[in-house]
């Protein structure tokens, strides 16, 4: 049973993705006083893509050509590992807190690489953002999940959701700032404005999309899209556990799918509203939002340490 | 007694005679064109002199430097660089030099003034006149496959429906580097680039993120409009070409080719015909900079603030479709006059439409500024050093950013500017986009009390004249502030009832060659916010060139591979590449 939920969250979670992107363009065309394209925009041009030729740079080898599909891959297994129907994972191996993160390590790093891998100017400064990008979110990241683990008694992402849960994470205070903490950090790490620093259309014409074409792009597209469902998808797991399923029963189940659907759309409803109302941040200006980030992870590990 | 004698002295005199006094012998001639224009004519030797003497010693600036092939009236080519007195008697100074038709030669100012760069590089490739000691030789305005001695301008070239055969399918144009840094990466920004609706080339030397030096070029599809109106147009049809030069601010250029026409002829227009001029020149003001307001957001990735500030627009639009007709206000200027009244409803409905506009302009502001990121976006972005902008002579907001008080409607009151009250021009010191876009607000706002202060002083009367005596060969200048700043026409009507020369000068002409400076110290992601601060013009590319400055391949698509894919749709040029 647990091994069917995981593959039908994963697909679930891909075949949703574009929807919710799609969504997101509504919100925003809403906020622009626009009509706006319909919310299945995106599978349209998923499809069209699909169809298109595939141009690569003269110079792009064979990192340029694995990087969308692994991507995509990557980001399907988190999807499957993390409990998001359930509190328990679906598959506790790849339930783990480090794995996850350094799972999603592998995507960044083979996507810079592949900007590089290019040649082209603007996807190497893309490229080269992604990473600077990464590791200013990193630490925030991880001491928010250390704090987590030290609160549950678990790097497991199953037993820390299982504890939110049942209120049994203890102290309370350094949870809930944790949760504020990571809620930041995911919010970076989804690379929506004022974060979008690798894609920034404007300054560096979409940096490493600009390189690729076709059934590539689809696969990316598609890829980044999943990320953005995941990353959402791993802070809900963590901190918004309400309603997931306790136990393996369909009725359970039923309920903790809705509960999913109905958080995914308040956390890409308020992500929407954040990223059109402000400026994008100036590339060299990000470390101070990221220290931000950082600094509320630390506090709440103080408060871990004071057990408050 | 001084004072006596200043009342006799005519507009721009004192220059005259300082010139005189300056550089004795030097001032062959001196003729006033329009009451505060004034021609002095030199020898070729003296132009750097005199031209410097005049731009640092008694305040000009330069707007404009015009080439004029005049072999068949004198047998000479003449150059006139127009220089805008803008300290004591304000007044306009043209100083025209005879070149030698057989040498071709003439000592190029630009090292003395650097504003005549462009006026220079373009002179050279029209009429093939030799600046002799121009720093910078390359072409400006004559595509690469153009051949070498063929001069467009000349009026015994080649018929203008004609085109010569293309010499080179490669582009060959180089970039030119003046950093001191030795290792430096490039990064090519267009001919077409996401931000530019219009094509230029950008090179940007960068180290990391950080821009060292720029070079750009620009005129990929130069229309030859100069040359059509010459050839082919009458002279009183050249207003509605003088539209079709921008699709932003065409009236202002119309209104200038107009008036450079009428100043020289002696033509008094009627005064509504003024008022109403002036009324149009300002409703273009409106949509153009709620146009470059809602670029600022979107160059900063803030799209919601974008369409908010186009939603705006469309009501600016509104206005200029229900006071002439057309969204865009064109086609209303004749010489003479104007082709449209404003009736009494009409009026009555161009106020509300302020009032509307002054409302939702003032909220939209407020949430721009308040908008997190604005201040780290523009403060201290694209700093335009006031020294440069004194040597270069920009115009319009770009040059107000930067602590001078440049502006034609007031320096050189024309029109119904003459008759405002209580207004001045908007400036700021910081330098910075922040500075060009607050003066672009400020100015915004002026321009609705100007629509509701001359709306109320507007006589009643006609509204054109035919009462006048066409002359040839007469000539002067016609100038109006463009929202992008000032544009200025020079034209000669010769004996054909055609122009026998006419220069348009856009107002970002002025400003292209100042922008190297401004990116310098930025980084790449401020690039498109400098240039869009800039508020620039261009236009459409021919053909795309992939460059791969990192591993030194370069792939020119020639202009047939393009055009049989853009016909085909299939089989892409650049299909496969990786594969090899």
């Amino acid at each position: 049973m647990e091994i069917v939920v995981a593959i039908v969250q994963a697909l679930l979670l891909v075949a949703a993705a574009p929807l919710m992107s799609g969504i997101a363009r509504k919100i925003r065309a809403k906020m622009h006083s626009r009509q706006g394209a319909s919310v299945f925009q995106d599978y349209y041009d998923l499809a069209k893509l699909w169809k298109r030729t595939e141009v690569r740079a003269g110079t792009a080898g064979l990192v340029t050509r694995i990087m969308p599909p692994l991507f995509l891959a990557t980001f399907v297994v988190i999807a499957a590992g993390l409990p998001l129907i359930t509190r328990a994972c679906p598959v506790p191996l790849l339930g783990d807190v480090i794995t996850v993160l350094y799972l999603m390590a592998l995507p960044r790093f083979v996507f810079s690489l592949a900007s590089i891998d290019s040649g082209a100017s603007y996807t190497s400064i893309g490229g080269i953002r992604e990473l600077i990008v990464g590791v200013l979110v990193e630490p925030a990241l991880m001491l928010v999940l250390v704090v987590m683990a030290l609160a549950c008694g678990s790097t497991n992402v199953g037993t820390m959701a299982t504890s939110v849960a049942t209120f049994t994470a203890t102290p309370p205070v350094a949870v809930v700032v944790a949760g504020v903490a990571f809620a930041i950090a995911c919010y970076m790490e989804m690379g929506k404005v004022p974060f979008d620093m690798a894609e920034a259309e404007q300054e560096i014409q979409e940096g490493p999309l600009a390189e690729l074409s076709g059934p590539s792009l689809a696969m990316l597209k598609l890829g980044m899209s999943v990320k953005q469902a995941v990353v959402a998808g791993l802070f809900i797991a963590l901190f918004l556990p309400v309603g997931a399923a306790a136990s393996m029963a369909p009725l359970d189940l039923i309920v903790g799918f809705v509960a999913l659907i109905v958080k995914m759309l308040v956390v890409f409803l308020v992500v929407s509203v954040i990223e059109n109302a402000v400026i994008r941040v100036r590339y060299k200006y990000l470390g101070r939002y990221t220290w931000f980030a950082v600094g509320i992870a630390a506090l709440s590990f103080v408060f871990l340490i004071i057990g408050i | 007694m001084i004072r006596k004698e200043k009342k006799a002295l005519r507009m721009g005199e004192t220059h005259v005679e300082a010139v005189r006094s300056t550089f004795p012998g030097a001032v062959l001639d001196a003729t006033w064109q329009a009451e505060d224009q004034v021609t002095i004519t030199v020898p070729a030797d003296m132009l750097p002199d005199v031209v410097e003497f005049l731009y640092y010693g008694r305040d000009g600036w330069l707007p404009n430097m015009v080439g004029n092939d005049e072999r068949s009236l004198n047998g000479h080519y003449a150059l006139y660089y127009l220089l805008s007195m803008e300290g004591a008697d304000p007044s306009f100074v043209a100083v025209r030099a005879e070149i030698d038709p057989v040498t071709r030669e003439f000592p190029s100012v630009t090292p003395r003034v650097p504003a005549c760069v462009w006026s220079e590089r373009e002179v050279r490739d029209m009429f093939g006149l030799v600046p002799v000691g121009l720093p910078d030789e390359r072409r400006l305005v004559l595509p690469d496959d153009w051949p070498n001695d063929l001069y467009p301008l000349r009026k015994d070239s080649m018929d203008y429906r004609k085109r010569p055969a293309p010499v080179s399918d490669m582009e060959n144009y180089s970039f030119l580097y003046e950093g001191d840094a030795e290792e430096t990466t490039q990064v090519p920004m267009g001919p077409l680039h996401i931000t530019s609706d219009e094509p230029g080339h950008f090179r940007l030397f960068v180290e990391g993120e950080e821009i060292v030096d720029a070079d750009y070029r620009l005129f990929y599809v130069h229309r030859g409009m100069e040359k059509v109106a010459e050839s082919r147009l009458n002279y009183d049809a050249v207003t509605f070409l003088a539209d079709r030069i921008c699709g932003i601010c065409g009236n202002a250029h119309s209104v200038a080719y107009a008036e450079a026409v009428e100043n020289a002829q002696g033509i008094e227009v009627p005064i509504r015909a003024q008022y109403i001029r002036t009324i149009l020149l300002e409703v273009e003001r409106l949509h153009s900079h709620l146009l470059n307001l809602g670029l600022v957001c979107h160059y900063c990735g803030f799209d919601t603030g974008f369409q908010h500030f186009f939603r705006v627009r469309e009501r600016a639009m509104d206005l200029a479709e229900m006071l002439v007709g057309a969204r865009k206000t064109y086609g209303l200027n004749l010489i003479g006059g104007v082709r449209r009244d404003i009736l009494e409803s009409q009026k009555l409905s161009t106020i509300k439409f302020v009032q509307e506009l002054r409302n939702d302009v003032e909220a939209l502001v407020d949430m721009l500024v308040s908008t997190a990121n604005f201040e780290s976006r523009t403060a201290g972005i694209g700093r335009l050093d006031p020294k440069i902008a004194r040597d270069f002579s920009p115009v319009g907001p770009c040059v107000r950013g930067s602590g001078f008080a440049r502006d034609v409607r007031f320096n050189h009151p024309f029109d119904a500017y003459k008759h405002l009250e209580g207004l001045g021009v908007r400036y700021h010191d910081g330098c910075d986009v922040q500075s060009r876009t607050l003066v672009r607000v400020e100015e915004f706002m002026d321009s609705l009390t100007m629509i509701e202060q001359l709306l109320d002083s507007a006589p009643a009367g006609p509204i054109l004249t035919e009462d006048w005596t066409y002359t040839p060969h007469k000539f002067a200048m016609g100038f109006t502030e463009a929202p992008r700043g000032e544009d200025m026409h020079w034209a000669m009507v010769g004996d054909n009832q055609k122009c026998y020369r006419w220069r348009a000068k856009a107002a970002t002409y002025s400003n292209w060659p100042i922008l190297r400076y401004m990116f310098r110290g930025n980084t790449v992601a401020d690039a498109a916010i400098i240039v869009g601060s800039m508020d620039p013009c261009y236009s459409c590319t021919d053909r795309v060139t992939v460059v791969d400055v990192n591993k030194h391949t370069e792939t020119v698509l020639t202009k047939s591979q393009l055009e049989s894919y853009c016909r085909r749709r299939t089989y892409s040029p650049l299909q496969g590449r990786g594969d090899a």
